[in-house]
């Protein structure tokens, strides 16, 4: 029986400060007339995993549509208030264009949306809108991408298949690839497990946890025990207010704000 | 004995009478008697223009298909009719009106007398008939260009001569104008429908005015077609002179398709799924790119669907193209004789549904003419069939490509 | 398919085989030193014993942590429960030596060296035996292990019997001081302690590894 490790060593390793990337400042925003953030103050890490929980309509995903301006394609929808920085750059200024914003932070959506081409095309899409052509600049990204979401493996024999005929987890993993293929730097997630079963669910997981040395990323999700697994850092909103952010261990095993307490232990509402 | 008593009780799923279900039962027995006449009168329609039309386009020899009328122009038709024959029908019928003239005569007063003439008149009708089928197999029939190269014609002595206008030769020029209509127009009418449902689905602003365009698209296509001629007539064939030529027709047509087109496509358009947009936004797609990429390709056989809706509006319309388009006889085809290739665009042309209105209204009706309208509108079908179609199976082709 | 965080998991085992392996010397540096009249060994004894707690405290967070986070079930939850139970167990196992260690202390820097009424150096070596078992039932999974310990902590509970029978007897009394009479109890019953301990751990293993209670 030996036991290689030192627990003096461990503790000893020094923590680095964390650096934040996405500053949210004092956002307020609104559908129209029904305003559905207030007043959102809130840093994000790089490298780190955020998670967004909270009920129904709380508001997770129009912050996250907020940081690639995805919000610009509903009419109605306006920032009353407050500032998004992401890497110290005001990203709802006028001289901000919004398609390379998008190109930098990635989005996967809550339902999977492959479009209906092969797997090749569906991940070489991105890259054939910005005019790359090269054949073979194509075939090398298309195979890096689908290693880095884990799927290479199950998919190298039919890139030429319909990307439709993959199943649900694959496919949301084929949207991460998709994504990865832009080369962003943060990857938005919208309940990206939201219709998948628990193996499907796992593997998208291990995939999170994986991309989280090279990207940065928020992720929403219903699903406690799934952002209490991914993330670094969790954050409770209720009725359009940040209610509490945290280090997912301080938001799960020690929650300041009662209202959290509540949410994480089920016993809301 | 016992289980006689149990299959007789009513248990609490046992058949029962109720008010609900006579109603439900005749309602049913309504709705589907008044289908099935819908559709027994549809089949009639058809059917009698595909058997009277048949005998005209198909016959007995060789290719089986009467060429001539598929291909030539229309021509007058010349008749020579057997003298004898001819004098003998006029005979019988002569005396068939005055017998039924003398039978009103006799009133109810004498019976036996009345059923004499009728016997009589019965007789006479069954000779006629015996004199017709002599007729039609000893006449001669000669279109335009077939009566000029004969050598000698008939002599009048054995032959009575007449001649109908539009009843001999064939509708090739009408055959290929309503091609040439309906290509052209339904070319124009996507082009223009699909930009502006682009735009209406993909870029405009929800609101008052956008709700107002779509309604008056919408009205647009309840305008009635000879509006749209006279509008066509105004604009195109006068105010920007071009005359009755396939341009002018081509878009007056193009009008009409449009509120279909637009309409049907917009439509499509909005039923691709949001994701499909999203997805492609948020890889730093612009929004062209992303309904050029990602739109219009799904939306594809939506607009292959109005295409057909639309086809089938135009093609049969008379009236847009009567004052713009449509020549009665023309019998140069259209790439004959030109002077330079743009003429090719400013000539009138003859149109199948044109050319039934003219040899069924403008022309005294006889049996020639009769064969005209049968075989006409019977190719009629058959070509606006044949677009349907094609159109049907490119959507198919499409459908499949992308299928999600 | 094995999840990232099942690394901790086996870290957490890890830390537990380690506290166990601790506090086993722990023991048997106090035992060692009390037979051997090794004050060395006995003053490393009653060092060693921090170290354990600390130990002790990050393993029961580590448990709670994986607990609240990961939510594990069935055998990666009894593990944990086990881990729990377990790690009390040893750090209490320590603490029975600490004291042992002090009281050894005690007696060898009154009394000189020990004289051998007491069969303490078999009780002593069976304890050792017990803790050591105990850890390696859990490591190899092995239940008949387990079970076996179950029996052999009678062993030790009758020595400590015996023990308390030869203490008490009047004869005893003129040949050393009340104080180390007693001391020599703690002693002994402190490590018929330890093997109660022991015991439960091996009753932990036998529950971690076919789930009955
Ligand atoms: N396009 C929209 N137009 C108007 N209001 C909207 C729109 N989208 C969302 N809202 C409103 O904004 C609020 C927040 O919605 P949001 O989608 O951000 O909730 P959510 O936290 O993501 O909920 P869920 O967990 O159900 O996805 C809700 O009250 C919702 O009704
Ligand atoms: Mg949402």
């Amino acid at each position: 029986m030996n036991v290689n490790f030192d627990i003096q060593e461990k503790q000893a390793q020094p923590t680095k400060p964390p650096k934040p990337v996405i500053k949210t400042k004092d956002l307020d925003f609104a559908y129209g007339d029904s305003q559905a953030l207030f007043n959102i103050s809130m840093d994000i890490f790089k490298k780190e995993v955020t998670a967004f929980i909270g009920p129904s309509g709380c508001g997770k995903s129009t912050l996250l549509r907020c940081f690639n301006r995805m919000n610009d394609l509903i009419n109605s929808a306006n920032i009353k208030k407050g500032t998004i920085r992401i890497s110290d750059i005001d990203i709802y200024n006028k001289d901000v264009d919004v398609i390379e914003l998008r190109k930098h932070v990635g989005m996967v959506f809550q339902k999977s949306n492959p479009f209906p081409k092969s797997i090749y095309e569906n991940i070489a899409y991105g890259m054939r809108i910005q005019g790359v052509k090269k054949r073979s600049e194509l075939d090398e990204t298309v195979e890096s991408s689908l290693r880095g979401a884990a799927l290479w493996d199950e998919v190298k024999d039919r890139l030429n298949k319909s990307a439709l005929g993959l199943s649900g987890g694959q496919q949301q993993r084929l949207c991460i690839a998709r994504t990865l293929a832009v080369k962003p730097k943060i990857i938005l997630m919208d309940e990206p497990c939201s219709a998948l079963d628990p193996v499907a669910t796992a593997k998208v997981e291990e995939l999170i946890h994986k991309l989280k040395k090279n990207y940065t990323i928020v992720v929403v999700t219903h699903n406690m025990q799934q952002a209490a697994r991914v993330s670094d850092r969790t954050a409770f909103f209720y009725l359009g207010r940040l209610v509490e952010y945290e280090t997912t261990e301080q938001i799960f095993m020690n929650p300041k704000n009662s209202k959290t307490e509540a949410y994480v232990s089920g016993r809301f509402g | 004995m016992e289980s006689d008593n149990q299959q007789q009780r009513a248990h609490i799923f046992s058949r029962r009478f109720s008010l609900n279900k006579f109603l439900e039962i005749s309602t049913t027995f309504v709705l589907r008697f008044f289908t099935y006449l819908i559709i027994v009168l549809a089949g009639y329609l058809f059917w009698d223009i595909a058997y009277k039309g048949s005998k005209v386009i198909f016959i007995s020899e060789a290719p089986f298909i009467n060429v001539q009328f598929l291909t030539e122009k229309p021509q007058t038709l010349h008749v020579f009719e057997p003298v004898d024959i001819d004098s003998q029908l006029k005979a019988a019928k002569a005396d068939i009106l005055s017998k039924s003239i003398q039978r009103k005569a006799l009133s109810n007063s004498n019976i036996e007398e009345a059923n004499a003439y009728t016997l009589a008149i019965k007789e006479l009708n069954e000779e006629i008939k015996l004199l017709d089928i002599q007729r039609k197999e000893r006449r001669l029939l000669f279109s335009d260009s077939e009566f000029r190269n004969l050598s000698e014609t008939p002599s009048d002595d054995d032959y009575v001569y007449n001649t109908y206008a539009y009843s001999g030769g064939g509708i090739g020029p009408a055959i290929i104008g309503t091609t040439l209509l309906v290509f052209g127009s339904i070319l124009i009418a996507l082009t223009l429908g699909v930009l502006c449902a682009i735009y209406l689905s993909e870029y405009s602003r929800p609101g008052k005015v956008l709700q107002s365009i779509r309604l008056s698209i919408l009205n647009l296509s309840g305008v009635p077609s000879i509006v749209f001629g006279l509008f066509g007539f105004g604009l195109f064939v006068l105010y920007l002179d071009w005359g009755v030529s396939l341009i002018a027709g081509w878009f007056t047509l193009a009008l009409m398709a449009l509120p279909v087109i637009i309409t049907a496509s917009e439509e499509s358009m909005r039923a691709i799924p949001k994701g499909f947009r999203e997805g492609s936004l948020a890889l730093g797609a612009t929004k062209w790119t992303c309904i050029r990429t990602n739109v219009l390709p799904y939306a594809m056989p939506g607009i292959l669907t109005s295409s057909i809706m639309g086809i089938a509006r135009v093609a049969g319309e008379t009236a847009p193209i009567m004052f713009t388009a449509a020549f009665a006889l023309r019998d140069r085809l259209p790439w004959e004789g030109l002077e330079q290739s743009t003429d090719f665009f400013f000539q009138g042309v003859m149109a199948l549904p044109y050319h039934i209105y003219v040899v069924s209204s403008k022309i005294p009706q006889n049996e020639y003419t009769q064969s005209m309208q049968y075989g006409t509108a019977f190719v009629f079908l058959l070509i606006v069939g044949m677009f349907a179609l094609s159109s049907i199976i490119l959507r198919v082709k499409v459908r499949k490509k992308y299928d999600w | 398919m094995k999840r990232y965080f099942h690394k901790e998991l086996t870290e957490l085992e890890n830390k537990l085989i380690l506290l166990g392996e601790k506090s086993h010397q722990v023991v048997q540096l106090a035992v060692e030193g009390l037979i051997e009249n090794n004050l060395d060994k006995v003053n490393e004894a009653y060092k060693m014993d921090d170290y354990v707690d600390v130990l002790e405290m990050e393993i029961s967070h580590a448990c709670i942590r994986y607990m609240s986070l990961r939510g594990p079930v069935s055998s990666d939850l009894r593990l944990l429960v086990v881990a729990l139970k377990a790690s009390k167990d040893f750090e209490r196992i320590a603490d029975e030596a600490h004291s042992i260690a002090q009281k050894s202390y005690r007696l060898l820097t009154t009394e000189g060296s020990l004289k051998n009424t007491l069969n303490l150096s078999e009780m002593g070596k069976l304890v050792c035996e017990l803790v050591n078992d105990s850890i390696s039932c859990f490591v190899k999974e092995d239940i008949d292990k387990a079970f076996l310990i179950l029996k052999r902590d009678h062993e030790i509970d009758a020595i400590n019997q015996k023990h308390f029978d030869i203490l008490s007897n009047e004869a005893f009394r003129d040949e050393m001081s009340d104080a180390a009479r007693f001391d020599l109890m703690l002693i002994s019953k402190s490590i018929e302690r330890i093997g109660d301990h022991a015991k439960n751990i091996a009753g932990g293993v036998i529950f971690l590894l076919n789930g009955d209670q």
